[in-house]
C-alpha cells in the first residue's frame, strides 16, 4: 500500500462515512445547542428551602407591612400583607423591589468611620462656647431620634434639628378633600390607606398639570401655575362672608377682603361659578379637609375655617418612651439656629425625609466645621460633607418607622434585617450615642418595653393576621412579635385637644424672579431604588425619568433646549444637573420634575425655578 | 392514579382589570420583573427594546387644557383563545396554548428569535431579549428559582406567572388534592396592585370574582373586532376609555421621547 | 477498483468507528469525584434509614433533593463509625460548617420544572424507577459530566448509543414524554418548563 494522495482521500472518506455511524457527530450537534442552556452569560438562581418572613418597609414613613419570600434565607420577592389595618396589603413600586438595595452598585460599603470619629471627638473638644454640636435628623420620631436627642442633651451645647412634622390627617373621617397639589396617589401618606379610604370621600385636585392624582380625582381644577393663594383667598372670602373664625391672623382676614370671587377667578384661572360651587361643597359636604404643601399657611387657614382640627386634622400622641429618656434635648428647627454657630454637624440621611437644601445649612456652619453624613450613597450631602459614612440599607437593619401623616394614631413597627450588612458600615445612632457616652444598644427593646408597659393600643400580628390588645400580650412575646414584623397601633386619644395649626404667613410675597413654576409629578424616591425601576421610565413612558425635567415646547425654545439636552435646574435653594424632555402636554410656564432626593431638596421650599443649558 | 386523556376540569385563567382604579403607579410592572427574573434595562434599552411583560400605558381623551382626562391601561399578554396569532406563526412551535389552563406559553428555550410572533401579536405584548441579562454584582442572588432566566436572542412574555402555578400545584398535591384540579393562585401583578385593580382567576368558574367581573356591563376587551378571544377583561365606566380599546396600540403617540 | 483499493477506505472507516464508539465516550465525558465517599448501603442497612429520611418532601410540596449539611450534622456531629471517609467528612465539612458541593446525577436543566411530589404521591412512582438502586450502593459512582454542556451522563442514559440514536433509560425530555404518553397523559409545554 503506497501513501498516495488518492489513498489519503480514501482514508478520509472512509473515516467520514464511518464517523457518521458513530454517536460522535450527532452528539456534538446537540451538545452545541445545549451549550445555550448553560451559557455563562445567564446567571442561575440559587435553589433552597422557601420560607416567608415578615417585616415593615422603612423606605418611607408609610412603613407598609411586608412579607418576604426567601429562598435559603435570601429574599427573592416582596409582597404586602393584605389584612394589615394600615397598609391593606399595598406596596409601592419602590418597596416591591426593596430587597435589591443591598446590591445596588451605588451603595457605599465602606468609609472612613474611625477617622470621622476621631475628627468629631477632636472638634467637640475644641468647640468654642458660642459653637454647638448639632444632629440633623431627616426622619424624627424614631427611637434613633430619641437617641440623638438624649445624646445632644448629654453633650455640652448639643442641639437636635429635625424638619417640621406635618399635622396628622384622618382621611377616613373626610367627606370632601380639597388637595392643593398634594400627591395623594403618588406615594402620599400610606398608599394602601389612601386607596382604602378613597371610596368614602370626594377628591378635588387643584393642580396646574394633570398628575396621576388629578387623573384619579373626582374633579381636577387646572389652576394657573402658582396661584393657589388666590384660590384659597377667594374661597375664604365666600366662607367667611357671614361668620367669624377665631385664630385667623389679622393679615389674613385683610387679604381675604381683597379677593372676592371675581378677583380670585381672574388670578387663578378657575371660573367664578366653580369657585362658588367649591365653597358650597366644602361648607355643606363636610367634614372637609384641605391638603397643601407641608407647612403651607394657606391650607392651614382654610382648614381652620372649615373646622378640620379635631375632625380631619387630629392630634396624635407619640408612642411611649422610657421615662429616663424624657430629659432629652427638644426638637429644634434649622432656621432658628444662629448663623455660623454649628461647629460639628452630624446628618442622618440614611432615612428618607424632608431634607433641607445645602444652601440653608451652610450659613449655620462655623468656620472649619466638621460635617459627617450617614448615607446609603455619596449623592446626598456627601457632596459637601467632610466625611461620608456608609450605613446599612433597608432590609439589612432593624429600625423603627414612625407613623405616616395619614395615621390618626401612633404606630410602632420595625423593619427586619433579612440580609447581613457589609462589615464596613456604621450605625448612626451607635456612633452618636458613643460620642455622648450613653448606652444605646438596646434602645429599641427599651422603647418596646415602655410601649407595652403603657397598656395602650393593639398589636397586629401578620403571620396570623389578627389584632390583640397590647395588654393581653406577654411582655417577652411583645418584643419577639415586633421583631417578627408585628405592628403596634395606639388607641385614638378621645380626649385630645384639636391640633394647633401653624398660621405663620410670610411677611411679603417672595420676589418672583424665576420664570417657571415647579410641579413635582413623580413620587419621592428613596436615596437608592432598584435598577428594575427602569421598567417605568426607560423601558416605557409611564414615569418621568429620575434627574429629568419636562418643559412645554415654547419654554424649551426660549431656554434654547431640546429633548436630550443637558441642563441645570436652578431654584432659590440650589441647582442640580438634569436631562430635558420637551412635552407639549406640560402647561406653559411649568417645569415638571421627577421626585428624587436631590431634586426634592432644592424644590421643597421653593416653588419656582429656571432651567439653563449646561 | 387517574389516566384521563384530558384533565378532570379545564380551567381558563383570565383577568379583570378595573381601569377606574388604576393610577399608573407601576407597582405591577416592577413586581412582574421581580417574580420573573426580568433583568433591569440595558444601557441601550428604550420603550421599543425593553422587557416589560406587563406595561402600563397612559391614554387620554384627546381633550385640551381642562377638557383633558387621562387613564392608565396595564397591557400584558392577552392569552388569546381563538386562532392565537403567535401560535400560528411560530416556525419552531415554541408557543402553545395549554388546554387545561388556557395559558399561552412561550418557550424561550425553543425560540430561535425570528420575532415573527412579535409582528403577529396585535397587542404588542411580546418582548425580545436584545441583550444577555445583566444584574448588578450580587443582585443575582435575589433571583427567583421558580423561573428560569433567558439568554439573549429569544422572545419572552407574560405567562400568568407560571412559576406560581407550579408552586400552587405542588402545594395542592402536598395537601392531598388531585394534581388534575385547577389550582387557585395569584400572579405577581395582581398581588402587587395597591389599588386592587387586577382580579385573577378561573373564567370557567362562574362563581369566581373574575368571571363575575368579566360579565359586568362595563367590561370590554381590547380589539374585540379581531376576534382573538382574549382572556383579559377591562372594566371602565368611562365611555372614552372603552373607545380607546379599538385603537391599534394604547398610547399617546409619543412612545419614545428619548428616541 | 481492486480489493486493495478499498483498504484505505476500510481502514479509515474502521478507525473512525472505533474512535467513535470506544474512545469518544472517554473524550466527551469528564469523570468527577463526589466531595465525600458516601455509602448509601451503610445508611440504609446499618442505620436503617429509608430514602425519604434524607430525601424528603417539605410541607409546601417542594423536594429537598440532596440533603444539606444540617441534616448530616444532626447525626454526624461526632464520628459514629470508624471509617476514614466519615472522619474526612467531619473534618472538612461538619467542623468548619461548609456545605459539600454534591454533584447531582439527575440534575435537570434550569428551564425544567420537575415536580417530585406529583410523580411520587399522585403517580405512585418509586425512587428506583428513575434513579436506579442507589440505596444499595456502597460508594457513590463517579459523576460523568459532559465537557461541553455540563450535564450528567445519566441524563442521556449510560450507553453511548443512547446519547445519539435512541432514547430510553435516560432522563431527557423524550424519556419523560414517552412515559407520559404510555400512561395516556397529554400535557402542554409549560407543565414541565419554567
Amino acid at each position: 500500500m503506497t501513501t498516495t494522495r488518492r489513498n489519503l482521500f480514501k482514508l478520509a472518506g472512509g473515516a467520514t462515512v464511518g464517523v457518521l455511524f458513530t454517536p460522535a457527530p450527532w452528539r456534538l450537534l446537540t451538545d452545541t445547542a445545549l451549550l445555550s442552556e448553560t451559557w455563562p452569560g445567564v446567571p442561575v438562581p440559587r435553589h433552597g428551602e422557601v420560607t416567608f418572613q415578615f417585616g415593615n418597609c422603612s423606605l418611607c414613613p408609610a412603613g407598609c407591612a411586608v412579607r418576604a419570600r426567601s429562598v435559603a434565607n435570601q429574599p427573592v420577592s416582596l409582597a404586602g400583607v393584605p389584612a394589615h389595618p394600615l397598609s391593606h396589603g399595598a406596596l409601592c413600586a419602590f418597596g416591591i423591589a426593596g430587597h435589591h438595595l443591598p446590591y445596588h452598585p451605588d451603595r457605599l460599603k465602606s468609609g472612613p468611620v474611625a477617622a470621622a470619629d476621631a475628627a468629631v471627638r477632636t472638634a467637640l473638644g475644641q468647640l468654642r462656647d458660642t459653637e454647638r454640636c448639632a444632629v440633623l435628623d431627616l426622619r424624627p420620631g424614631r427611637t434613633a431620634s430619641w437617641t440623638y436627642r438624649r445624646a445632644m442633651a448629654a453633650i455640652h451645647n448639643g442641639i437636635y434639628l429635625a424638619p417640621l412634622e406635618p399635622v396628622p390627617v384622618n382621611l377616613a373621617a373626610a367627606k370632601t378633600v380639597l388637595s392643593l397639589g398634594a400627591p395623594l396617589f403618588d406615594n402620599w401618606g400610606t398608599p394602601g390607606n389612601v386607596i382604602a379610604a378613597r371610596d368614602h370621600f370626594r377628591l378635588i385636585q387643584v393642580e396646574p398639570v394633570e398628575s396621576r392624582t388629578a387623573a384619579m380625582a373626582d374633579l381636577w381644577l387646572p389652576i394657573r401655575p402658582d396661584s393657589e393663594e388666590a384660590l384659597v383667598l377667594g374661597l375664604a372670602n365666600l366662607l367667611l362672608a357671614d361668620k367669624k373664625v377665631a385664630g385667623l391672623p389679622a393679615g389674613f382676614t385683610d387679604r381675604v377682603r381683597e379677593f372676592p370671587p371675581t378677583v380670585a377667578a381672574s388670578r387663578s384661572g378657575i371660573g367664578e361659578q366653580q369657585i362658588a360651587a367649591l365653597a358650597h361643597e366644602l361648607q355643606n359636604n363636610g367634614p372637609a379637609l384641605v391638603l397643601g404643601a407641608n407647612g403651607s399657611p394657606y391650607a392651614a387657614a382654610l382648614n381652620l375655617i372649615l373646622g378640620a382640627p379635631g375632625h380631619t386634622l387630629v392630634s396624635r400622641r407619640e408612642a411611649p418612651v422610657p421615662d429616663e429618656w424624657k430629659k432629652a434635648a427638644p426638637v429644634s428647627d434649622l432656621a432658628s439656629v444662629r448663623d455660623g454657630s454649628i461647629g460639628v454637624l452630624l446628618i442622618d440621611e440614611s432615612v428618607t425625609g424632608d431634607a433641607p437644601p445645602w444652601s440653608a445649612i451652610q450659613p449655620k456652619l462655623a468656620n472649619k466645621a466638621v460635617v459627617v453624613t450617614f448615607a446609603w450613597s455619596k449623592d446626598g450631602y456627601g457632596r459637601q460633607a467632610t466625611y461620608t459614612l456608609p450605613t446599612a440599607v433597608y432590609p439589612e437593619t432593624v429600625d423603627d418607622i414612625p407613623p405616616a401623616v395619614d395615621s390618626p394614631a401612633a404606630a410602632f413597627r420595625l423593619s427586619a434585617a433579612w440580609i447581613a450588612p457589609p462589615d464596613g458600615v456604621a450605625n448612626p445612632a451607635d456612633f452618636v450615642g458613643a460620642l455622648a457616652g450613653i448606652a444605646v444598644k438596646d434602645a429599641l427593646q427599651e422603647r418596646a418595653a415602655a410601649i407595652r408597659k403603657s397598656g395602650r393600643g393593639s398589636l397586629f400580628v401578620p403571620s396570623s393576621a389578627t389584632s390583640t390588645p397590647a395588654r393581653d400580650v406577654k411582655p417577652d412575646d411583645f418584643w419577639k412579635m415586633l421583631q417578627a414584623g408585628a405592628t403596634w397601633i395606639d388607641d385614638v386619644d378621645a380626649n385630645a385637644a384639636p391640633p394647633k395649626l401653624d398660621l405663620a404667613f410670610p411677611a411679603e410675597a417672595p420676589n418672583q424672579v424665576l420664570p417657571l413654576v415647579v410641579a413635582v409629578t413623580e413620587p419621592d424616591a428613596p436615596a437608592l431604588v432598584s435598577p428594575l425601576l427602569s421598567k417605568l421610565y426607560q423601558e416605557s413612558n409611564l414615569h418621568l425619568p429620575p434627574q429629568s425635567v419636562a418643559l412645554h415646547p415654547s419654554d424649551a425654545r426660549s431656554c434654547g433646549l431640546e429633548t436630550g439636552s443637558h441642563a441645570r435646574l436652578e431654584t432659590g435653594c440650589g441647582s442640580i444637573a438634569v436631562d430635558v424632555i420637551v412635552d407639549p402636554d406640560v402647561p406653559p410656564g411649568v417645569v415638571e420634575v421627577s421626585g428624587g432626593p436631590g431634586i426634592r431638596k432644592i424644590c421643597g421650599a421653593s416653588s419656582r425655578a429656571r432651567v439653563v443649558r449646561s | 392514579m387517574t389516566n384521563p386523556n384530558k384533565p378532570v376540569k379545564a380551567a381558563r385563567y383570565g383577568m379583570a382589570i378595573d381601569l377606574d382604579r388604576c393610577s399608573g403607579c407601576g407597582a405591577c410592572m416592577v413586581a412582574c420583573a421581580v417574580e420573573n427574573n426580568v433583568p433591569p434595562a440595558h444601557q441601550g434599552a428604550n420603550d421599543r427594546k425593553g422587557l416589560t411583560w406587563v406595561r402600563v400605558y397612559k391614554v387620554d381623551n384627546g381633550g385640551e387644557g381642562d377638557g383633558r382626562r387621562s387613564a392608565f391601561i396595564p397591557v400584558m399578554c392577552q392569552h388569546c383563545g381563538n386562532e392565537t396569532p403567535c401560535v400560528h406563526v411560530c416556525p419552531q412551535q415554541a408557543v402553545d396554548v395549554d388546554p387545561s389552563t388556557g395559558v399561552v406559553g412561550e418557550m424561550p428555550e425553543r425560540c430561535l428569535g425570528c420575532r415573527y410572533c412579535m409582528a403577529a401579536c396585535p397587542y404588542h405584548a411580546r418582548y425580545f431579549n436584545w441583550w444577555d441579562p445583566a444584574w448588578p454584582a450580587g443582585m443575582e442572588k435575589a433571583l427567583n428559582p421558580d423561573v428560569s432566566p433567558r439568554m439573549r436572542g429569544v422572545v419572552e412574555k407574560c405567562n400568568f406567572c407560571h412559576g406560581r402555578w407550579h408552586a400552587a400545584r405542588r402545594q395542592a398535591v402536598a395537601d392531598g388534592k388531585s394534581d388534575m384540579e385547577p389550582v387557585a393562585y395569584l400572579p405577581a401583578c395582581a398581588e402587587a396592585c395597591p389599588a386592587k385593580a387586577i382580579t385573577f382567576g378561573d373564567l370557567n368558574d362562574a362563581a369566581s370574582p373574575v368571571a363575575v367581573a368579566a360579565k359586568d356591563c362595563n367590561s370590554f376587551r381590547l380589539l374585540e373586532k379581531l376576534d382573538t378571544d382574549p382572556k383579559i377583561h377591562y372594566i371602565s365606566k368611562r365611555d372614552w376609555v372603552r373607545r380607546i380599546a379599538d385603537a391599534p396600540r394604547p398610547g399617546d403617540g409619543k412612545e419614545s421621547r428619548r428616541g | 477498483m481492486r480489493i486493495s483499493g478499498y483498504i484505505p477506505f476500510a481502514v479509515g472507516a474502521l478507525t473512525a468507528l472505533a474512535a467513535g464508539w470506544a474512545a469518544f465516550p472517554h473524550a466527551i465525558y469528564q469523570n468527577r469525584r463526589q466531595p465525600v465517599n458516601f455509602s448509601h448501603k451503610v445508611h440504609t442497612t446499618t442505620a436503617g434509614q429509608k430514602c425519604d429520611d434524607c430525601h424528603s418532601f417539605r410541607a409546601d410540596g417542594t423536594f429537598a433533593g440532596i440533603p444539606t449539611l444540617d441534616k448530616c450534622a444532626g447525626c454526624h456531629a461526632a464520628p459514629m463509625g470508624t471509617t476514614a471517609a466519615e472522619k474526612d467528612f467531619i473534618d472538612r465539612y461538619v467542623t468548619p460548617n461548609r456545605e459539600p458541593q454534591w454533584l447531582a446525577y439527575a440534575r435537570q436543566p434550569e428551564n425544567v420544572s420537575f415536580s417530585h411530589i406529583t410523580h411520587v404521591k399522585s403517580g405512585g412512582m418509586k425512587c428506583e424507577t428513575c434513579h436506579g438502586n442507589e440505596g444499595e450502593t456502597d460508594s457513590l459512582r463517579p459523576f460523568q459530566q459532559d465537557r461541553i454542556s455540563g450535564y450528567s451522563r445519566d441524563i442521556w442514559g449510560r450507553p453511548i448509543a443512547h446519547s445519539a440514536f435512541r432514547t430510553e433509560g435516560g432522563m431527557k425530555m423524550d424519556d419523560c414524554v414517552n412515559c407520559h404518553r404510555s400512561h395516556g397523559l397529554t400535557h402542554s409545554c409549560l407543565d414541565c418548563h419554567k
